[in-house]
């Protein structure tokens, strides 16, 4: 049967956000390239919608940048610790296939950046009416407002999308604590590295002291966790 | 059926249902699935094995011609290990390209071979029937399921590895990966050996604290795993612990954000 283009298959995204586990497990256990190209395609274009709304603040450079980097992210991740969580799923009591756990996380990653994408015009409507973004604006309530409101849809759909997850490692057939140790350890895996390749690829909004840039000229200098040592250090010293 | 019929309709006589005798909940023994007898052709099927039928592999760690199977869990360890080598190696460059994973993979060879022999006494004083052979097996198993998950971390370890210049942090880093990995390779052991009829756990248990002490020191034996020196092994001994703690003291001062 000839593979249905992208396009056609735009009626599998309700299920995917209403967490229909049972029908999303029977995605995950058949390796399907226009599926994959689907979620792989919600991710460019959800949370490249929202990274250009994050970075049009500072200039429309940085938001073509930041629309880039966003998925490059998440792409990123999934890849780095695909083989990590193929190996520790079966340790863990979840006998799935290194297909169908990375099939789990890229539909987990399709969720979040679908509702990301969701809250992008939001984004921008809220940017759009900030003033200019200047030096010193850490004390800007505007600055801290809009902060705040990444923070949120942020946190919204990653925890939607770890919700989303656990209830497809359920029907995996893990039961619950299986499910939700498995979901622990990919979890922390994902942050750890996600972490980093975000304070790789900063900057996001931009700082308006500083010019335009993909990446910051000392990118691949020190790594996220030095850095909170080191203000923890600087805290509390 | 006439509602008025006075007789009531007869019920066929049921047999009382079988209540299975209450059996304590025991483990199974190796082998009693069929599909734990099916050899192991292959690395890539002993791998496989390792990490989601690890009793199939027990099982034929016990049978005779394990050597093969032995042989296979070996190589993996070595190939896997190599290959992680080569990802702590990438911090420095230059000669650690080949001098990490050499003793990385040499460094874990030798630990489970003199930790090998006082296993097989702990095993042998606590009652367990099993053969030597056999646990060296079981100690092969450890360190492939150990090694494979260390080249599953391997790619955040070499994100890591481009992005500081830190010593210490990728010595901590590395350290965290090895432990998690290890935490799995002996939960693979233990259960291995809980198949061995043991009266106690006791002597494995320390053993265990034992192979944890021998990996470790066999990192400062072998060092600079990470950073660089102008000889291949150290040229003075030294516990590993004196040792952290002279890395620690270097990285506190800022000589250890540096890859020399």
């Amino acid at each position: 049967m000839p593979a249905k283009p992208i396009l056609r298959r735009p009626s599998e995204i309700p299920p995917l956000l209403r967490g229909e586990a049972e029908r999303i497990a029977g995605w995950t256990a058949q390796w399907q390239w226009h599926r994959l190209a689907l979620h792989l395609s919600l991710i460019v274009v959800g949370a490249g919608a929202y990274g250009a709304a994050m970075g049009w603040w500072r200039d429309p450079q940085q938001a073509l940048f930041v629309a880039i980097k966003f998925p490059l992210i998440i792409l990123l991740t999934t890849l780095g610790n695909a083989l990590l969580n193929a190996l520790l799923a079966p340790l863990l009591g979840l006998n799935i296939p290194f297909r169908q756990s990375f099939s789990a996380v890229v539909v987990s990653f399709a969720i979040v950046a679908a509702i990301l994408g969701a809250f992008s015009p939001l984004i921008a409507f809220m940017t759009w009416n900030a003033p200019p973004l200047v030096a010193g604006a850490g004390a800007n309530p505007a600055y801290n407002f809009i902060l705040l409101g990444h923070v949120a849809v942020i946190a919204l759909a990653g925890v939607t999308g770890n919700v989303r997850l656990f209830q497809l490692l359920v029907k995996l057939g893990g039961g619950q604590r299986v499910a939700l140790r498995v979901l622990g350890a990919w979890l922390a895996g994902n942050l750890f590295l996600g972490s980093q390749l975000a304070w790789i690829l900063r900057p996001f909004i931009g700082s308006p002291a500083l010019p335009v840039a993909f990446i910051r000229s000392d990118a691949w200098h020190g790594n996220f966790y030095e850095t909170v040592f080191h203000t923890l250090q600087t805290i509390f010293h | 059926m006439n509602i008025n019929d006075p007789l009531p309709p007869q019920i066929p006589p049921q047999a009382p249902p079988v209540i299975p005798p209450a059996t304590p909940r025991t483990q199974n023994a190796l082998g009693d699935d069929p599909a734990e007898r099916q050899p192991i052709s292959n690395f890539l099927a002993a791998v496989e094995c390792v990490l989601r039928h690890p009793r199939r592999v027990m099982f034929q760690l016990r049978q005779p011609g394990a050597g093969k199977l032995i042989g296979a869990l070996l190589f993996v360890s070595i190939v896997c290990s190599l290959v992680y080598g080569a990802v702590v190696g990438s911090f420095s460059g230059g000669v650690q390209w080949w001098a990490a994973p050499v003793k990385i993979s040499g460094g874990l060879l030798i630990s489970a071979l003199i930790c090998l022999p006082s296993l097989y006494i702990f095993a042998s004083l606590s009652g367990a029937q099993v053969r030597l052979a056999e646990l060296f097996g079981l100690v092969a198993g450890l360190l492939t399921l150990m090694t494979v998950l260390l080249v599953g971390f391997a790619p955040v370890a070499w994100i890591f590895s481009q992005s500081t210049n830190s010593v210490a942090w990728m010595g901590f880093l590395h350290l965290a990966f090895w432990f998690i990995s290890t935490a799995f390779g002996l939960r693979f052991l233990s259960v291995g050996f809980s198949h061995a009829q043991a009266k106690s756990n006791a002597g494995f248990n320390v053993w265990v604290i034992i192979f944890m002490l021998v990996m470790v020191q066999m990192t400062t034996a072998l060092r600079p795993l990470i950073g660089t020196s102008d000889s291949f092994l150290p040229k003075t001994k030294q516990f590993f612990v004196a040792h952290w703690g002279e890395c620690m003291d270097q990285a506190s001062k800022g000589n250890g954000a540096n890859r020399d």
